[in-house]
């Protein structure tokens, strides 16, 4: 289900997509950290304001397209 | 590998109405599941009385208020997917899933031999409930005994004129995860039978983007049960596949039976069971004597039945060797789409295996915890999960051993041949 704009939003991997690239922790450091191996675990919300905002850098900075908003 | 009739020394046999099973049926340790003769139409129809009885929305009532739930492992309510593929429009697809990829079950493939009418009756009734417009019966390859009684089975019930969808027999691979609902949707759809991530329900838009129910056939054998008793007249039973290391029964238990009596099938008291398969948990079975074999009963004691599979361990085995080698086969069964289970599965593998051989530095104990932790709930599917909830069960239940083993000091067991794997699996996890 995507989002409408506005409303509080989800952080969600497509794990068969992810390919442990970590853009997404770069870009979204407080919502996104790196397991042993490389591939992250997410902060899951629902995220608003800010956290929303840097939610979106890393789903649009994804080379994967793994991750995505979600309404929650 | 031959089928034969065992008896059953401790078990009283169901009473009252017609179960699925007239006595335990023991079948090989491995391989295809050759069951016996399988109930032709005539003979189906005389011990469950023609099909027929609840069809829509009694019969949808008459599955809830049994509380009937799926028996491939999830135990998801049958109603409430029926009821998502109706609020989605219907015309979609109905399977029964037969690939029973838990390595350790054998009772769908003895129930689909022994009585494939009312597995294809309960998938009738699902089609005609959920208004699909098509039916599919999904097996793995080398399901020789499944699929010889299917064909047979529809055969006859097309000879005899019965009136419903015609049934694709379609083939998968023979892997762990082929069985894996998502799976089958995925290779229904034309892709490789692999796991998706699903954010929407098959059940709501699967294969084409149409509703597609995919149920066991324990569980459709049961919707053929409950349509003909209705929710008051059916007997609540549940297939388990005892596995022990030379051979596997399948036996049906009525609800309430506690796992006590199931002791003189297994050859013993054991200390432990591996309830639910290799993506179940093991429990001390001084815990588990007086709790029903009923999923209701077992969730309600934190527990899970999961695919119906009570395997005890071996006599002298070590439980720590044991969850290593079942540990190191499914990190070898992923389907390697998700980088948690890829890379964490093997690690964690590894570090038990270093463990049960007495080899572990207490570093790599740590870290086995600290996986444990990272992996469960990061895939696409549950195979991550079940891996984690399988060797974390194993470090509680054998804590003992595994401060022996920290210690450097491994029991007998532990060089032993593993005693849970298929022959198959054993050779690569030695």
């Amino acid at each position: 289900m995507r989002r409408r704009r506005g409303g509080a939003a989800h952080l969600v991997v497509d794990p068969t997509r992810c390919a442990g690239v970590s853009v997404c922790a770069h870009l979204a450091p407080d919502l996104v950290r790196l397991d042993s191996w490389g591939y992250p675990v997410l902060e899951r919300g629902p995220l608003t304001g800010a956290d929303q905002r840097d939610a979106a850098r890393a789903v649009s900075g994804c080379p994967r397209r793994a991750l995505s908003l979600e309404e929650a | 590998m031959t089928a034969q009739a065992a008896l059953a020394p401790d078990l009283p046999q169901p009473t009252g109405m017609v179960g699925l099973l007239d006595a335990p049926v023991t079948v090989g340790p491995d391989g295809p599941v050759l069951a016996g003769p399988a109930a032709d139409l005539a003979t189906h129809h005389a011990r469950y009385g023609s099909a027929g009885g609840l069809g829509g929305g009694a019969l949808l009532a008459a599955l809830e208020t049994a509380g009937l739930t799926g028996r491939g492992g999830a135990h998801f309510p049958v109603a409430a997917k029926w009821r998502a593929a109706l609020g989605a429009g219907g015309g979609g697809l109905v399977v029964a899933n037969l690939a029973e990829g838990e390595p350790l079950s054998a009772k769908d493939a003895v129930l689909a031999q022994r009585q494939p009418h009312l597995v294809l009756d309960g998938l009738a009734l699902a089609a005609a409930t959920t208004g699909a417009v098509a039916a599919v019966a999904w097996l793995h390859a080398g399901a020789v005994g499944t699929r010889a009684a299917l064909e047979a089975a529809l055969a006859q019930r097309h000879a005899a004129g019965v009136r419903e969808l015609p049934v694709h027999l379609v083939e998968g691979p023979d892997a762990y995860l082929s069985g894996e609902s998502s799976a089958v949707v995925a290779a229904l759809a034309g892709l490789p039978a692999l796991p998706q991530f699903r954010r929407t329900p098959a059940a709501v838009a699967g294969v084409g983007g149409r509703p597609t129910v995919v149920h066991n056939a324990e569980s459709l054998a049961r919707v053929a049960l409950l349509a003909r008793t209705g929710a008051a007249g059916y007997r609540s039973t549940t297939l388990l596949t005892l596995a022990g290391p030379r051979a596997r029964t399948v036996v049906e238990v009525d609800a309430g039976q506690p796992f006590a009596a199931l002791a003189g099938l297994l050859g013993g008291w054991p200390v432990a069971v591996l309830l639910g398969g290799y993506g179940g948990r093991w429990v001390a079975a001084d815990r588990l004597a007086l709790l029903a074999m009923d999923h209701a009963a077992l969730r309600t004691a934190g527990l899970s039945l999961g695919a119906g599979v009570v395997a005890p361990l071996p006599p002298g085995a070590c439980g720590l060797a044991e969850t290593a080698a079942v540990a190191q086969y499914l990190a070898a069964s992923g389907a390697g789409q998700c980088g948690p289970c890829l890379f964490g599965l093997p690690a964690i593998a590894r570090a038990l295996r270093a463990l049960a051989d007495g080899t572990a530095s207490a570093g790599e104990v740590d870290r086995l915890r600290t996986h444990l932790g990272e992996v469960a709930g990061r895939g696409a599917c549950h195979h991550p999960d079940a891996s984690v909830s399988l060797v974390s069960s194993a470090l509680t239940l054998f804590g003992d051993d595994v401060a022996a083993h920290r210690a450097g000091r491994p029991c007998g067991g532990a060089s032993r041949a593993p005693g849970l794997l298929p022959a198959s699996a054993r050779a690569g996890a030695a």
